[in-house]
């Protein structure tokens, strides 16, 4: 069954996913990706007469991470008087989950505080062996090196090892639960589930707590060191090195100022946080061996409703390592080209998706007729940007380490570009076959970039060459996709001029900058199509509007997507900053809002407005955690699909650095003014 | 149980079915005076039941089959002018195979659907076919169809050694599962359980292996929640392996570390 988490938390090795009232979904160990050793892991309090499973929907829960943090806390109320505040945090330094429990009742109790744990060690429920050490209190999963056991702060005094899913069904943890008392089953092995218990004797009013540490290691060895080292350190300690570890990773970051925002009600602070939230959740996605991110944290591994978002994308990436150096991270671009660099093809090409090690990923898309050319370019276009930025002896050897990767790459563009514009494949939203605005703006980028890094080279003649077929695509696609009513056409789908208003037409200007605002009718195009894009792709949620992907989109219901509301923030933002190319052109004014301006400053003011208003709405879309999902409810305007998304989280960066520099500038002007 | 529902009368392009929901005050004669009226306006009554709503009012839910002239809105309007009627609902089945007076039918306690055995067998098939631990699947979901009967039975009414066999098999016979031959000692908790005509094994076809694991789960829970004690129901020969009739082994679930292999006859 698909869930979505509300929350994710982990370190280097570890990352675990959760629901909303604090039950585990995914526990991901060693990589992001895999393996996936939880089918569930939950608390349940037994009152003496019945079970009380904490993820019912009986509970009401109030759930967020401990400011500045990965650190999770989860507060769960009961009708029946029963309150749980759950403290969850990864150690920063090894792959131990730590789950403070206190329980609280109104009402004397006199029962059973059970954990439930029903494990696929190493993300099978077959082969898998259990026991309960009940010297060391460990309880214990295993299958090949994978290891996953759990110990307590206070000891449990009673277990169960059994079968998850069998005809003897008495021996299934969960339903040994159901009487209060566990059998005390201390080996078992094929589908097995477990559980711990503990007394749980409360007055009214009174207060207990249990402290769970679910680790992962490769060996049995290593497990039990781990867990009992750990076990020795008091909480306190372990928390404020979580903590400070959070901290001091954000403390490297750009610096907001967001001046002049103080028109707008608790939007400052609203950025502030989710500037945060998205550096701390991107950190949580990146594979740190091999700089690989993933989409998402993998939920639905059988690929019941969609192909799986457990995996890395260039596309996804390749925005996700650009936001993250300009938010004052530049090292994952390095470790990412590093690892694309490994992961190309023998035609120059990249793969539609791979593990996060870089083998290739299950896909539907194995021919040249179904890759997706815009994820070439799209690498190729990072990797220049990133290029720029460097300077000195780092842009020597940057230049050396990826040139024979982007000859490989630019050349394999130009083979599928000789027409001017890019033989059929697939489209970036992985439904299409055709020809795309979106896929050759990111040709056209991608052989910009090459042929500047040539040209860097030394290299001028394929310099001029790539240049010269990136114009010439740039040409061609204004020439056939470009349409009278102020936008690109989708593409060319069946021989036919897809007239579809697709958002990602906005790729043209951003980020792939094949138009720009300085030429005064690209600037025009680039207004129309947002005034297009409004018009046709609009859905009403979160006081606001939400952009949806296409007209008559049809997947997960059709709902606006945060990627693609923010996509139209950030051209209002980006073109904003791009338009005033001259001092004198700016009008002093205080706050972003203001009347009576000239057109010049009306319009930048008027884009910075409109887009302040999309990103209020992907804000809204957001998890109680301020995690952004992928798409947003149509109906309810809430999170609705892949949570969090990384390429969301970038987008978002790239927004709120974008709207720092309006302000920045704007309080400039009216200073020097 | 599906007292109001209505099924297969049998399509008659010249006539429709329509149903009356009549509230009326329980006075001397007042029924026969609903009833004689719906024979004079030639409304034949497919059949009908009673519901003794208060000492005063009663309630009368008619099945009828109405020429196709008759128009079913007057005759409402004219039985809601009798005398002893206070008020009438009504409803049409336009194509006069299946209706229901109210939605939705109510199965001990809770709400019920209809279904053909075959669409419950077809997802058991489904099941068997493609999921790992089908039979561990089946044995869990039947298990908690059995706690539930157990538990709703001891709400409304006294279930003890004498009776809850016979609860358990009139059960089976009225939702068509299955007609029941129960012996079983409440001391030992030791015994079987025939299943004639099981809707699985009816309709499941030719198995190498027994499938109605559903069922012994199903009585699996129904026994455990009335003995208070964990009982292990094996269905050791089944209709649909060739055998006459489907038989569950019912006896106390073993306890120990090694039960499972015990149970298996595994010998390691």
């Amino acid at each position: 069954m698909i869930r979505q988490p509300n929350v994710i938390l982990g370190n280097d090795e570890l990352l675990v996913t959760m629901g909303r009232r604090g039950d585990i979904l995914g526990f991901f160990y060693p990589r992001r990706d895999h393996a996936q050793h939880v089918e569930e892991s939950l608390a349940c309090i037994y009152t003496g007469e019945k079970l009380l499973w904490t993820n019912d929907n009986d509970w009401h829960s109030i759930q967020n991470y401990i400011e500045d943090t990965n650190i999770v806390s989860t507060k769960l109320y009961h009708d029946s008087g029963i309150r749980i505040s759950i403290l969850d945090l990864v150690h920063p330094d090894v792959p131990v989950l730590i789950r403070r429990f206190k329980v609280q009742s109104q009402k004397k109790i006199s029962g059973k505080f059970f954990y439930y744990s029903n494990f696929n060690v190493g993300e099978t429920s077959k082969k898998n062996s259990g026991f309960c050490d009940s010297a060391a209190r460990l309880l214990v999963q295993y299958w090949q090196n994978y290891y996953i056991g759990i110990h307590s702060l206070p000891e449990f005094t009673e277990w169960q090892i059994g079968k998850a899913m069998d005809t003897i069904w008495w021996t299934n943890s969960k339903y040994d639960m159901e009487d209060g008392k566990l059998q005390r089953n201390k080996e078992d092995i094929g589908n097995i589930n477990n559980a711990a218990g503990w007394d749980l004797e409360l007055e009214a009013n009174g207060s207990n707590e249990f402290v769970i540490l679910i680790g992962a290691a490769s060996s049995r060895n290593l497990l039990y060191k781990r867990m009992h080292e750990l076990s020795k350190l008091p909480l306190e300690s372990i928390f404020e090195k979580t903590r400070e570890h959070w901290v001091m990773w954000l403390a490297k970051k750009k610096v907001l100022k967001m001046p002049g925002l103080e028109g707008y009600e608790n939007l400052r602070q609203e950025l502030f946080s989710a500037y945060n939230r998205s550096l701390l959740m991107l950190y949580l996605l990146q594979d740190r061996e091999y700089g690989s991110f993933v989409a998402a944290p993998e939920f639905d591994s059988n690929f019941e409703k969609c192909g799986g978002y457990g995996f890395c994308w260039n596309r996804d990436t390749s925005e996700i390592v650009l936001a993250l150096k300009h938010s004052g991270y530049p090292e994952y671009c390095d470790l990412f080209f590093k690892w694309s660099i490994r992961t190309q093809l023998p035609d120059g090409s990249w793969f539609q998706r791979y593990w996060l090690n870089g083998d290739i990923a299950p896909s539907w898309g194995n021919f040249d007729y179904s890759t997706q050319i815009d994820e070439t370019g799209s690498t190729l276009y990072a990797m220049d940007i990133y290029y720029k930025i460097l300077e000195g002896l780092k842009k020597v050897e940057f230049l050396d380490e990826v040139w024979v990767s982007v000859l490989r790459a630019a050349e394999y563009l130009m083979k599928r570009t000789k027409s001017g514009i890019h033989e059929s494949c697939m489209d970036l939203w992985e439904t299409y076959y055709g020809i795309f605005t979106y896929t050759n703006a990111a040709i056209y980028a991608g052989l910009m970039g090459a042929s500047h890094l040539a040209e860097e080279n030394g290299e001028d003649g394929m310099a001029r060459r790539w240049k010269k077929r990136a114009e010439f695509i740039k040409q061609a696609t204004v020439d056939r996709f470009w349409l009278q009513d102020g936008y690109f056409a989708k593409g060319i789908l069946n021989d036919k001029l897809d007239k579809t208003i697709d958002a990602s037409i906005l790729s043209t200007y951003i980020p792939f900058g094949m138009l720009s605002p300085k030429d005064p009718v690209e600037k025009d195009m680039i207004l129309f199509m947002i005034e297009n894009i409004q018009k046709k792709l609009s859905v009403p949620i979160n006081q606001g509007y939400g952009i949806k992907r296409y007209e008559n989109d049809s997947y997960i219901d059709g709902n606006p997507w945060v990627v693609t509301t923010l996509w139209l923030s950030e051209a209002m933002f980006a073109l904003a900053l791009d338009l005033p190319s001259e001092k004198a052109m700016f009008a002093p004014t205080n706050d972003i809002p203001s009347g009576n301006e000239n057109s010049y400053t009306e319009t930048v003011n008027k884009l910075t407005r409109e887009g302040i208003k999309y990103l209020k709405c992907a804000l809204a879309g957001a998890t109680s955690t301020g995690l952004l999902p992928e798409q947003m409810d149509k109906s309810t305007g809430k999170p609705a699909w892949a949570i969090p998304l990384g390429w969301s989280g970038s987008l978002m960066l790239d927004n709120i650095l974008l709207l720092d520099k309006i302000c920045t500038r704007k309080a400039g002007n009216s200073e020097e003014s | 149980m599906v007292r109001d529902l209505f099924m297969f009368a049998g399509f008659n392009e010249n006539s429709q079915i329509v149903w009356f929901k009549i509230i009326y005050s329980k006075e001397p004669g007042s029924l026969s005076l609903i009833t004689d009226f719906l024979e004079k306006e030639k409304a034949f009554i497919m059949f009908g039941h009673l519901d003794n709503i208060t000492q005063k009012t009663g309630e009368y839910s008619v099945f009828t089959e109405l020429n196709e002239d008759i128009n079913p809105v007057d005759l409402a309007k004219k039985i809601k002018g009798l005398e002893a009627v206070s008020e009438v609902e009504y409803g049409i089945s336009k194509y006069g195979m299946i209706s229901s007076v109210d939605f939705p039918l109510n199965v001990i306690g809770v709400r019920g659907v209809m279904a053909r055995a075959l669409t419950i067998v077809d997802i058991i098939k489904t099941l068997n076919e493609s999921v790992p631990h089908a039979e561990g699947l089946l044995t869990i979901s039947g298990l908690k169809g059995g706690i539930h009967a157990a538990k709703y039975f001891k709400s409304i009414m006294p279930i003890n050694d004498s009776n809850f066999a016979s609860v358990l098999a009139e059960l089976y016979r009225a939702v068509g599962w299955g007609i029941l031959e129960i012996e079983c000692d409440p001391k030992t908790y030791e015994g079987k359980i025939i299943v004639n005509d099981s809707f699985i094994a009816d309709v499941y076809g030719a198995s190498d292996q027994p499938v109605c694991a559903f069922m012994s789960g199903y009585f699996a829970g129904y026994l455990t929640d009335y003995f208070g004690k964990n009982i292990s129901v094996r269905e050791v020969s089944c209709k649909a392996t060739g055998k006459k009739v489907c038989e569950h082994i019912i006896s106390l679930a073993p306890s120990g570390a090694s039960q499972e292999y015990q149970l298996r006859g595994d010998t390691r």
